[in-house]
């Protein structure tokens, strides 16, 4: 389901001139963004530029008042959450947003089981049943690198590894283009690095669309970087001429880089 | 939080009071018991397993009960066609009314099942021509044969009422401890995830409201059954306040909580009226205790004990 658009090159996701308005205040104006299939795009900004907001209107949290986003050849602006999810789009949150009550097994084997729109509306049988899908569950947490705190309740897990296992249940949907909203946030210096890694490893198998801070790290592994500020595209262009554009400079890295 | 198993600890013992409870007491209250756990149910699934809260489940109890009383008095169907139908009314009509309330989350989803619950009650009082208005349907037939067998003596009722709740009570733990179940806790630990995630939370919640509106719609039919007439007060919202306190006192983390619960408010309630005209007010004080010092209710105390014993039998 999640293979259904197999690697061409050209965009696999399309945002043309998007807004999204709270109220009187417009947090995202004209914004366009296309995302090549199989590459890491980056989105950077100050604080408040609207990356979070943009997340929102492509994953269909709060969609756009104006302009159109296309994936996979779809127009999907207007679709749910849910549908955009089986439509192989999966997302992770900048604020960790998990099921702190459950296992960290169940937490995987929920989203997982997600894709397989069948089996969650079994009901006369109990899902240990699926051996497959406990494999499953066990190959991702262990790609998240978590597969030894399995049972335990994911709410008791160090603030890293709920990043971790964050980005493991965007990665059960087995998606075409997974949205990261700031990974590395609040991430230990081996786990920063382990995850990029693992992010750098992603775009085998599918397109990367990410929102992070850590600047060293966006532009080392980002193929593409989009940079925003006050709601409004500044920039695009290859990490390189990212790092010595004017308009970048002055607007977000300051003399820092 | 383990993968919830099915059958369990909780569905012998439940069987277990089932099977002993009309030796203990006399069989007419038995048999309320078990009407009142069956209807208890469906804010046990509800609230417990989706994070639902109604107020208004009355209303599908009430659903089945003029259901039943219609058909079994006025069309002449037999007994088990009328159970399946006034189940299949309850189900269909929380399903419908689902459609709009899920759209509203938290209080404004509360507000809703309540309103409806009302409107409801106003509708059965203003259809006096099919529903008998505040005199309700009386001349029910009082005994009915179901495969060979004559339903007429108390110990019969109780047998049909406990069958029925049993089968509920199976089906609510069934649900629990299956892939769907493990959505619907998904949906009551984090809803915004679940639909992130790809479910359709609107659709799963229709789903489990119109599942526990058949088994109210279910429990109001053996209820319609049991009395022999259908009371207006089976749809007033007087009974969606008393299944939701009995869910509450019983807990509703485990569907045997519904037992608990009915058997708590119906036995302390059977013995106070008798003292005391007010005993509402001490099942409020009940209530109140529970809320403060048992959030689990009655049926944690149990889980709690095995829990301890588990610790201590793992441990050493």
């Amino acid at each position: 389901m999640g293979d259904a658009v197999t690697g061409t090159a050209g965009p696999i996701l399309t945002i043309d001139r998007i807004g999204v308005r709270f109220g009187d205040f417009q947090a995202l104006a004209e914004m366009s963004i296309s995302v090549t299939d199989r590459t890491i795009h980056s989105v950077i900004g100050p604080n408040g530029a609207g990356k979070t907001t943009l997340f929102n209107a492509v994953t269909g949290v709060r969609p756009p008042n104006s302009g159109v986003v296309t994936f996979a050849g779809q127009v999907i602006t207007r679709a749910s959450v849910h549908a955009r999810v089986h439509a192989g789009m999966a997302r992770s949150f900048q604020v960790t947003n998990i099921y702190p009550n459950l296992t960290v097994f169940e937490n995987v084997r929920l989203a997982l089981q997600a894709r397989h729109r069948r089996e969650s509306r079994v009901f006369w049988r109990s899902p240990s049943a699926r051996r497959d899908l406990k494999q499953e569950t066990e190959q991702t947490l262990a790609t998240v690198g978590i597969v030894d705190r399995l049972g335990m309740r994911a709410g008791d897990l160090s603030h890293g590894a709920q990043r971790s296992l964050e980005i493991g249940l965007a990665l059960a949907a087995k998606p075409s283009l997974i949205c990261l909203d700031e990974p590395l946030a609040g991430m230990s210096i081996d786990d920063v690095h382990r995850t990029k890694e693992l992010i750098l490893g992603l775009k085998q198998r599918m397109a990367v669309l990410l929102i992070e801070h850590n600047m060293s790290v966006v532009l080392s592994i980002s193929d593409r970087v989009t940079v925003m500020a006050q709601g409004r595209l500044i920039a695009e262009d290859t990490p390189d001429r990212i790092r010595t554009n004017e308009a970048v400079r002055t607007a977000y890295l300051g003399s820092q880089a | 939080m383990s993968e919830i198993r099915f059958p369990d600890v909780a569905t012998l013992l439940v069987v277990t009071v089932v099977a002993i409870m009309p030796v203990l007491m006399p069989m007419t209250l038995a048999t309320s018991i078990v009407i009142f756990a069956t209807a208890t149910l469906s804010v046990t699934l509800l609230l417990g397993s989706a994070g639902l809260l109604s107020f208004g489940q009355g209303l599908y109890l009430g659903i089945g009960s003029y259901t039943t009383g219609i058909l079994l008095r006025d069309h002449g169907f037999g007994l088990m066609p009328t159970l399946v139908i006034a189940t299949l009314a309850g189900a269909l009509s929380a399903g419908i009314l689902a459609l709009l309330i899920v759209r509203r989350r938290g209080i404004y989803f509360v507000m809703l099942t309540l309103a409806f619950a009302q409107m409801g009650y106003f509708a059965v009082l203003a259809a006096k021509d099919v529903t008998g208005g505040e005199n309700g349907l009386t001349g029910l037939p009082r005994s009915f044969a179901v495969g060979g067998m004559t339903i007429a003596s108390p110990l019969s009722f109780y047998l049909l009422t406990a069958v029925g709740f049993l089968l509920a009570f199976l089906l609510v733990q069934r649900l629990n401890a299956s892939p769907f179940g493990s959505v619907l806790i998904s949906i009551r630990e984090n809803e915004s995830r679940s639909e992130a995630m790809g479910y359709d939370v609107k659709m799963f919640k229709v789903a489990v409201i119109a599942v526990a509106g058949g088994i109210a719609a279910f429990s109001g039919a053996l209820h319609a059954v049991f009395l022999g007439f259908v009371p207006p007060s089976d749809i007033e919202l007087e009974i969606s306040q008393r299944i939701l306190v009995m869910a509450i006192i019983g807990g509703v983390g485990s569907p045997a909580g519904a037992i608990a619960g009915s058997i708590f408010y119906i036995v302390v309630s059977e013995a106070l009226s008798e003292l005391w005209a007010r005993w509402m007010a001490l099942i409020a004080l009940a209530l109140i205790a529970i809320v403060l010092f048992l959030p689990g209710g009655l049926w944690s105390v149990g889980q709690r004990i095995a829990m301890a014993r588990k610790g201590r039998s793992s441990g050493g």
